[in-house]
């Protein structure tokens, strides 16, 4: 394993952590990661393309309440790491394309298959809870910094194992398909791009507006002198 | 009653509160990040470890609310506790009682503005940088730095803002302060997303094809109406958007 796999892997246990366990300032976004992996791999266009998309629907995916969304810390990390594995050097335009929609379905398919493996953290911290409130009424004190400890391992260990088992299996079972498969898999993602936008967009808009009709109006208006000014200006 | 917590006490817990979900479960949800966040302010207010350590497991019981906002219910509680060590605070049921009220107040608004307003607003102003910047990582700064200057921001004032005020923190200036930041984010956000959508019909000024301005005012569309109800998620739609535009390709060049 070299030095940039190695990087995707970690990056993938960091965000796992920021995600949810420590901090959560949003560098486990989507568009975060992909831009650090894109440097990493010496191919900005083609992460960022993946990460922009990834980045529309994860914003779209809110942590309230108690419910366990979409995991889009690994899904990032997933998506634009398949892509730059199975594209991102790639010689000609139509296989990057291709890699870039694999890496989209990949990033979606790993942010979705994540829910379950986080179920299963917060059912082990439920264990872990009842195991520091005895150790505290039988006076070990340490016992708080003792459990954080444990739950950072755990985060970061599943997020590195999780991302790894997408990375090798997925640059295993689809590098050579993405090539071969190229022009189709670029002439979908010119459609798939826009309507994956633009559905992002829907899901964003509708959390500003919250169904206000002024709100609605600035945006139509808004959109409408941006398109004139972009058209009547060039 | 003078304070008796310490600047370095409130940064301490201010720091801990970054790891408030770190040990988050469906049990408690943030009982044990809650006690390990108030651990500071406890250690400074009962130099009795036995006596500690079971205030301590007593804050390990359920608690959740939006983690940023988090900060002000800590401080509000470590005040509490400050009276109660001097003897004229609540009892552990009064306690439990005022985190709850806490939590779910702080929730609603905390909500709102991080989760409904401000996180989709850096998106939304990270990924316009993105597209019209495709070579250049100022997108991700912006992104971090739009969201993360006000959470870090809440996160390590509130706790010195909950402990002057106590559990009455979110009344007056501070509620409408944050309310009108979460109506001027929501306008703002729509003016962005206007710009968004103009950019992807035409980016710099060359109108795309119709192919391409089709399937985005058809996700558009589309988005407008799964929207309006939690599931299937936005994600399983577009997975199965792009399931449905795979084969479409596929059954028409084969």
């Amino acid at each position: 394993m070299n030095l940039v796999t190695t990087g995707t892997v970690l990056l993938g246990g960091i965000a796992a952590l920021d995600a949810t366990p420590v901090g959560q300032t949003l560098l486990s976004q989507p568009l975060v990661t992909a831009t650090a992996l894109g440097l990493l791999w010496g191919d900005l266009p083609t992460a960022l393309a993946v990460g922009v998309v990834l980045q529309i629907l994860a914003a779209s995916t809110l942590p309230v309440g108690s419910r366990t969304p979409e995991d889009y810390a690994t899904g990032g990390v997933v998506g634009a790491g398949l892509a730059l594995a199975v594209g991102g050097s790639a010689p000609y335009e139509q296989w990057r394309d291709a890699a870039q929609l694999v890496g989209v379905f990949a990033g979606m398919l790993a942010a979705m298959g994540g829910v379950p493996l986080i179920k299963w953290q917060r059912r082990l911290n439920e264990g872990l809870s009842r195991w520091t409130e005895a150790q505290l009424h039988a006076g070990h004190e340490g016992a708080l910094a003792q459990a954080h400890g444990a739950a950072v391992a755990l985060a970061f260990a599943v997020g590195v194992a999780y991302c790894a088992l997408w990375l090798g299996g997925g640059t295993l079972l689809l590098r050579a398909f993405t090539e071969t498969e190229s022009l189709r898999l670029s002439r979908a993602w010119t459609l798939l791009q826009p309507l994956w936008l633009g559905f992002g967009f829907a899901q964003l808009l509708h959390a500003f507006t919250q169904r206000k009709l002024t709100r609605a109006g600035v945006f139509g208006f808004v959109m409408l002198v941006a398109w004139l000014t972009l058209v009547m200006g060039s | 009653m003078t304070p008796k917590l310490p600047t370095r006490t409130l940064l301490a817990m201010a720091l801990r509160a970054n790891l408030l979900q770190t040990t988050w479960n469906f049990e408690r949800q943030q009982g044990v990040g809650w006690a390990f966040a108030l651990h500071p302010a406890l250690k400074r207010l009962i130099p009795d470890k036995a006596e500690r350590c079971e205030r301590l497991a007593e804050h390990t019981a359920y608690f959740n609310t939006q983690p940023t906002l988090a900060s002000l219910a800590i401080g509000a509680v470590a005040q509490l506790e400050e009276q109660r060590a001097a003897g004229t605070g609540p009892d552990a049921a009064a306690m439990q009682r005022i985190k709850n009220v806490l939590g779910s107040t702080l929730a609603a608004l905390g909500d709102r503005l991080f989760w409904f307003s401000l996180r989709p607003f850096a998106a939304a102003l990270a990924v316009l940088v993105a597209i019209t910047r495709p070579a250049s990582p100022l997108a991700a700064i912006v992104l971090w730095v739009t969201y993360a200057s006000l959470h870090l921001g809440v996160r390590f004032a509130g706790v010195g803002w909950g402990y002057r005020e106590g559990p009455s923190v979110l009344g007056g200036v501070l509620r409408s302060s944050l309310e009108t930041v979460v109506t001027l984010l929501s306008y703002a956000g729509c003016i962005l997303l206007g710009v968004l959508v103009a950019w992807g019909l035409a980016p710099g000024g060359e109108p795309r094809s119709i192919a391409v301005q089709s399937a985005l005012a058809a996700g558009l569309g589309l988005g407008l109406i799964t929207a309006q109800r939690a599931r299937p998620s936005p994600t399983q739609w577009a997975l199965g958007l792009g399931v449905l535009g795979v084969a479409a390709i596929w059954l028409r060049q084969a």
